[in-house]
């Protein structure tokens, strides 16, 4: 695959005329990702945070079962995921495309390492009897850190394709992705598993 | 960036991160709880921010750094603030 960057609008050398969305490093059409992404995340927290107001013990009560611990390791494994996809990047910058290649294998390993931290939670959780409709708090636990799981899963097939496809563009586009998933999870494990 | 650019930013994560854990490990009641809460949401900020301007390379552009900051600090002032509504004493 060819590391040439071609001229499209998504591409920043491309955006001169764009005014201040010129200045978005990467490919615009992530970026509309990113923010979408971001606004979806941020709206189920707000409607969390709202619905605990009309039950606060209760809330209370049910993240007392979370383990915050299995949250604190899963929150170092994907930020070491992230690194390992920067470095990745960088690598490929220096036209290093198999080391490039190895970061983005460890970045996904990492990605595997977070879901099988997240089946066993989920695990646990269905031992106990606790399901969706156990309560409010679980049924917003389970949607907004599956839909996160998805956004994983999703992420590990885009380094994969990225690997294969891996032209500097490619690269720096798939790790904006998996950047964002990341992103997300920082904002959102603090407020499920640690606001008591 | 290069490299070492990239492992400063992990680093601070990390710490950023060891730190929330510490502060959540602290029973509180009242007014430290709240104040423990605030601490945990701005740490949960200062990491959107280096995964932002660091790993997405937002850094470069003034106005998409602001905007973002703009953004998600309001963001942890309404979930504090929705947070601090619902928690008594």
């Amino acid at each position: 695959m060819s590391g040439t960057l071609r001229k499209q609008p998504s591409d920043p050398q491309a955006r001169d005329g764009w005014g201040v969305l010129g200045e978005l490093p990467g490919d615009l059409m992530m970026w509309v990702l990113i923010i979408s992404e971001l606004l979806v995340f941020g709206a189920a927290l707000i409607a969390f945070l709202a619905v605990r107001a009309s039950d606060p013990q209760g809330f209370a009560a049910d993240q007392l079962l979370l383990d915050r611990t299995e949250g604190a390791v899963n929150t170092i494994v994907l930020v070491t995921s992230g690194l390992c996809a920067a470095l990745a990047v960088v690598a490929r910058e220096n036209g290093r495309r198999q080391t490039a290649r190895g970061w983005l294998f460890a970045a996904g390993v990492f990605g595997v390492v977070f879901l099988i931290v997240k089946a066993g939670e989920y695990w646990s959780k269905a031992a106990a009897g606790i399901g969706i409709e156990t309560s409010p708090f679980f049924t917003f636990y389970y949607l907004i850190t599956g839909f996160h799981a998805a956004h994983v899963v999703a992420g590990i097939v885009i380094l994969a394709l990225v690997a294969w496809a891996d032209s500097i563009r490619n690269m720096e586009t798939g790790v904006a992705f998996w950047h964002m998933v990341d992103l997300v999870w920082v904002l959102l494990f603090p407020i499920i598993y640690l606001l008591r | 960036m290069t490299a070492r650019a990239m492992i400063e930013a992990w680093l601070m994560l990390v710490g950023l991160s060891a730190s929330t854990t510490a502060l959540t490990f602290i029973e509180m009641s009242g007014r430290s709880r709240m104040i423990i809460a605030a601490g945990v949401l701005v740490l949960a900020g200062l990491k959107a921010r280096i995964i932002l301007n660091r790993y997405l390379q937002l850094r470069n552009s003034r106005f998409w750094t602001r905007a973002f900051d703009l953004a998600i600090g309001g963001f942890l002032l309404l979930s504090f603030g929705l947070y601090a509504s619902a928690t008594g004493p």
